[in-house]
């Protein structure tokens, strides 16, 4: 891990803390020295890829694939925790072995206080029932089923009454913007409301923890963007704690509190979208930086500095704090003022310099 | 039936063994050779009469004993009597219900039923269809046929989805009942009922069994390849939200698998029917036995009327089960009322629930006073009509002005140069360590080592059981019904997938041929034919023609477009590009038809052995008939199991071979 770890590149942290200082009472989702290998030989793998050999040598040698190669990371409650990878990284096996869905080879892993690794089938049901949800890439949605019972599954099973249930899944569609489209069937419906669908499918159970399985990456790009903004106003109001897995680099820059950057099966970088973005680890980071639009996907609190005791005034312009940098941008070349970010109520949150930004900017451009 | 063929034995797809040359492959072929060369010096003919294993006479003994003691032993007594009687009142109370409803009821419900899942057209048929049974007087055996059939069906389906569920969960005992499937469905059902004749005697019972067994294989196969067909992320999301394993196969696996599993259903179903039809030979009652009964007067209008009266009933059944498979796709589709076939209008929907309310209103009634018997006044009869046909035929298209042109010189040419040549060739021409050389030589060819062994084994049982004969006289007219079949089908499929219009001609028509139990085809064809091997073979040709052609259009419709165009664009005739690449590329496919041909083939074969096929098929036929005859009949059904496997193995061993290999 030494090596992912923001602090240890020689780059201090800007500002919001890390897994690794994060207070353990609050860690919703903890893992540590996560390991899935592919194949017989586990721990001849193992050694082989803690010598540093490469996995196409482990899989030469041993027949066997090392898909998640000791991974380790803390997601505290009502953090969105965004693991960003391209195909064949194990980003996908990573929150299947996070959720149990398949079994890990070797490692220690926590959700809400139950340790996974030794929990029965009972306990880990439970635990899914009551704690855990996740959306799937292709929605995971029940095509004999109407949308309604799709998205009342989860109670279902843990033996909720027919109309108790269903009560509950006509509000989440409500929540989802799917109100009226309970009595179709989920191929009746466009891939974005399908993947609404998913998202209250998985809500309906009010989890403490959200996992989401490239939910979007499935829809056009235009939809894409509208479920993302969906996900950030809903988040700001459910505050749960999110895993979500993505191949894209800019969503994972859109909706997360951290980034982790996931190679070969071992994460690369961790941190705030901002230290991703202005401290690049190594240049396979840095290659996805590089085209990174960076006004466009950073939020303009992600820069702001506490207001302290500076005097607000009337006069001063003021965003909110889940637009984006560049909709601050016209406002910090034409006045001299700061950019007040406020939060939905219009209270102050934080001030956005010129200098802050243009320094940010500037870096990026290197 | 059109979906029985594509997951028959024959669709399955094994990997293509790589070509090994072992020495002891190499070895096993200069046998075969030395055989082949040892035979033709010798001048051996047939296999020795002396070498017979005699299996007849401790088979007709145990029969005998069987006989004798069906009063008094535990056997019968404590398990196999109560079981005959409690299927055999099953049987007769399903019937008593379905007679005591009203005669004007059942056509007006079967009308209903086909309108709510295929559309009005379909309905309207579906009540004539009915009303012409009754008006034939068929209304009595129509009901012991549907009986039969139902608490078959009942039972199948009662064995048979738990056995896929089992067979799905189960990896080991899947690879137990496949191949065990796959060895049923090569049998011709003909053969079924002789075991079961041996234990229990004729009557219903022995017929409701083999149709139970004959009839399991789709739906336990179908369920268990709808099982695992369903998207894993589906299972997974289950999962995800807690669900038991219990849980997930209730409320997921079993409803997504549902399509699949009615689509066996819908296979089981005709497979049922057709056997309730054979079966008549073992005293199932009911419509078969008017046919067969009319059939042994030569008496082609009452046969034709009880065989009609079948193909109404097959084609209902087919249509009903088929629909019900494709409403619950229907409903999850884009658009919820879209028919596959017509339209039903919501409005429809509601008009055939008020109907469907009163007739029921109507069917209380009536059933309570009594109306149950369809009524006289009503009878209609065109038996004679079609006996006028008949005669016509034998007097006009026989020997049209006795010119050597009609059916009945075709059917003496089919004899004198094809059929009889054949047979002779075969039975005693080739000498019969030659045969089983040739049989060893392409069974290696085919496979290897396994099949060629195995096939040589096989040859040597049937010489054995003393049915080197009969059965070489079974193989010659097999083989001429193939070769004929394929030279009608193979055009006719070229033609179905270049062109959709006549593709979307034909279809109704496969349809229709392959909905018909395979015993009422013999009804027409002896109109034309009279008796003797000819019309077991022109019927063979009739029943494999479909999935021949079909299976020709789908390897042809299955080479790519871009294929197509690059050749096309290099200059090649249509022929040419027919020759050189869309022939070679369907190959595999061309040669699942040829097996799927000869296992229709040979099932019919066996049958027309009824109307003077003579082969291995008169044996099972006299089985079925004379009490004495038991023994060879047993014999002649295990020859034709060994002959139907080694030709099954055989062609879909050369299927594999001509696969490209899979991409790796």
């Amino acid at each position: 891990m030494d090596q992912t770890s923001p602090d240890s590149a020689g780059i201090p942290a800007v500002h919001k803390v890390t897994g690794a200082d994060a207070d353990a009472a609050e860690t919703t989702v903890s893992v540590t020295g996560l390991w899935k290998i592919f194949g017989r030989k586990v721990d001849a793998a193992r050694e082989l890829a803690e010598s540093g050999a490469e996995r196409d040598r482990i899989q030469a040698e041993t027949g066997c694939l090392v898909a998640v190669q000791d991974v380790s990371f803390h997601v505290h409650a009502g953090e969105t925790f965004v693991v960003m990878g391209l195909s064949g990284s194990g980003k996908s096996t990573l929150v299947r072995c996070v959720s149990r869905l398949i079994e890990p080879t070797f490692g220690h892993m926590e959700v809400c206080g139950t340790i996974l690794a030794d929990a029965s089938e009972t306990a880990l049901r439970e635990l899914r029932r009551s704690k855990m949800a996740m959306v799937f890439q292709h929605f995971g949605l029940f095509p004999h089923r109407r949308v309604v019972d799709n998205v009342a599954y989860g109670l279902e099973v843990q033996g909720v009454a027919r109309d108790v249930r269903h009560e509950r899944a006509r509000e989440v569609l409500t929540t989802v913007g799917l109100d009226g489209w309970g009595d179709h069937y989920p191929q009746q419906l466009s891939g974005g409301m399908q993947q609404r669908v998913g998202l209250a499918h998985a809500l309906a159970v009010e989890p403490e923890v959200l996992f989401f399985d490239e939910p979007f990456s499935a829809l056009d790009p235009l939809i894409r963007r509208d479920m993302q903004d969906e996900l950030v106003t809903l988040q700001l109001e459910l505050q749960r704690t999110i895993v979500f897995i993505t191949h894209d680099f800019a969503e994972a820059l859109r909706l997360a509190d951290r980034i982790a950057i996931m190679r070969d099966g071992a994460f690369t970088q961790v941190g705030t979208p901002l230290e991703i973005l202005t401290q690049p680890a190594d240049d396979y980071v840095r290659a996805f930086t590089q085209d990174a639009p960076i006004a466009k996907v950073l939020p303009a609190c992600s820069l702001m500095r506490p207001v302290g005791d500076v005097a607000v005034e009337q006069g001063w312009p003021r965003t909110t704090e889940t637009a984006t940098l560049e909709s601050a941008l016209p406002f910090l070349l034409s006045e001299h003022h700061p950019v007040v970010v406020c939060n939905a109520e219009g209270d102050p949150l934080g001030l956005l310099h010129q200098d802050d930004v243009a320094a940010v900017l500037e870096q990026n451009l290197r | 039936m059109s979906q029985t063929v594509a997951t028959g034995p024959g669709a399955s797809t094994g990997a293509p063994a790589a070509r090994r040359r072992s020495p002891f492959a190499v070895g096993l072929a200069a046998a075969a050779v030395a055989l082949v060369i040892v035979g033709f010096v010798a001048s051996v003919g047939a296999f020795p009469e002396s070498w017979n294993l005699g299996l007849a006479d401790p088979i007709d003994r145990t029969r005998r004993w069987l006989i004798n003691n069906q009063t008094s032993h535990w056997l019968y007594t404590v398990l196999l009597n109560p079981l005959t009687d409690l299927a055999d009142a099953g049987i007769r109370q399903l019937e008593a219900i379905l007679r005591w409803f009203p005669w004007y009821v059942d056509p007006v419900f079967c009308g209903l039923g086909l309108w709510q899942v295929r559309g009005r057209v379909a309905g309207a048929l579906g009540f004539c269809g009915v009303v012409l049974i009754g008006m034939t007087d068929l209304w009595q055996q129509g009901f012991a046929t549907l009986a039969l059939m139902g608490v078959a069906v009942f039972l199948s389906l009662l064995a048979g989805i738990p056995l896929g569920i089992a067979a799905w969960r189960n990896d080991r005992f899947a690879g137990v009942l496949r191949p065990t499937l796959d060895a049923m469905q090569t049998m011709p059902g003909f053969v079924y009922l002789i075991p079961f004749v041996l234990l229990f005697g004729i009557g219903r019972v022995p017929a409701l069994i083999a149709t139970v067994i004959f009839a399991l294989p789709p739906v336990v196969r179908l369920t268990d390849i709808g099982l695992r067909n369903v998207p894993g992320p589906m299972v997974e999301a289950s999962e995800m939200f807690g669900a038991t394993d219990r849980q997930t196969l209730r409320l997921v696996r079993i409803p997504a698998a549902r399509p699949a599993i009615l689509a066996g259903t819908n296979q089981t179903t005709m497979l049922a029917m057709s056997m309730v039809v054979i079966a008549a030979f073992i005293g199932s009652g009911g419509l078969g036995q008017d046919v067969l009964r009319a059939m042994r007067d030569i008496d082609v209008g009452e046969a034709s009327e009880a065989g009609i009266a079948i193909v109404i009933m097959a084609i209902i059944l087919d249509r009903f089960t088929r629909g019900i498979a494709t409403l619950g796709e229907r409903w999850r589709g884009q658009e919820p009322n879209a028919h596959a076939g017509g339209s039903l209008r919501a409005a429809d929907t509601v008009t055939i629930r008020w109907i469907a309310g009163a007739t029921g209103l109507v069917a209380l009634v009536g059933g309570i006073v009594g109306h149950n018997t369809f009524p006289e006044w009503l009878q209609w009869h065109y038996a004679p009509y079609i006996n006028d046909i008949t005669a016509w035929a034998r007097d006009n298209i026989y020997d049209i002005g006795s010119s050597g042109v009609g059916t009945g010189p075709l059917s003496d040419f089919i004899t004198v140069y094809m059929v009889t040549p054949l047979r002779e060739l075969l039975s005693s021409g080739i000498p019969w360590p030659a045969m089983i050389g040739l049989g060893v030589l392409g069974g290696l060819l085919a496979s290897g080592v396994t099949l060629g062994l195995g096939i040589g084994i096989a040859l040597f049982l049937i010489g054995w059981l003393g049915m080197w004969e009969l059965s070489m006289d079974t193989l010659a007219q097999t083989l001429v019904a193939v070769a004929v079949t394929l030279a009608i089908a193979v055009p006719l499929g070229i033609q179905a997938s270049h062109s959709d219009r006549f593709q979307r001609l034909m279809d109704p028509v496969l349809d229709f041929l392959q909905t018909i139990p395979s015993f009422v085809l013999l009804v027409p064809v002896i109109t034309l034919f009279h008796v003797g091997r000819i019309p077991g073979i022109i019927a063979s040709v009739v029943y494999a023609l479909p999935a021949a052609v079909h299976y020709t259009d789908l390897g042809l419709r299955r080479v790519p477009a871009e294929v197509h165009e690059a050749a096309t664009s290099f200059g090649a005739t249509r022929w040419q590009r027919l020759r050189r690449v869309e022939l070679p590329l369907a190959a595999p496919e061309l040669m699942v038809a040829v097996n799927q041909v000869i296992m229709l083939v040979l099932a019919m074969v066996v049958i027309a052995g009824l109307v003077g096929g003579g082969g291995l098929g008169l044996e099972t036929v006299n089985a079925l008939r004379r009490s004495d005859a038991v023994g060879r009949g047993f014999e002649a059904g295990i020859a034709i199991v060994l002959l139907a496997g080694i030709l099954d193995r055989l062609t879909r061993g050369v299927a594999d071979r001509l696969r490209p290999p899979a991409a790796a």
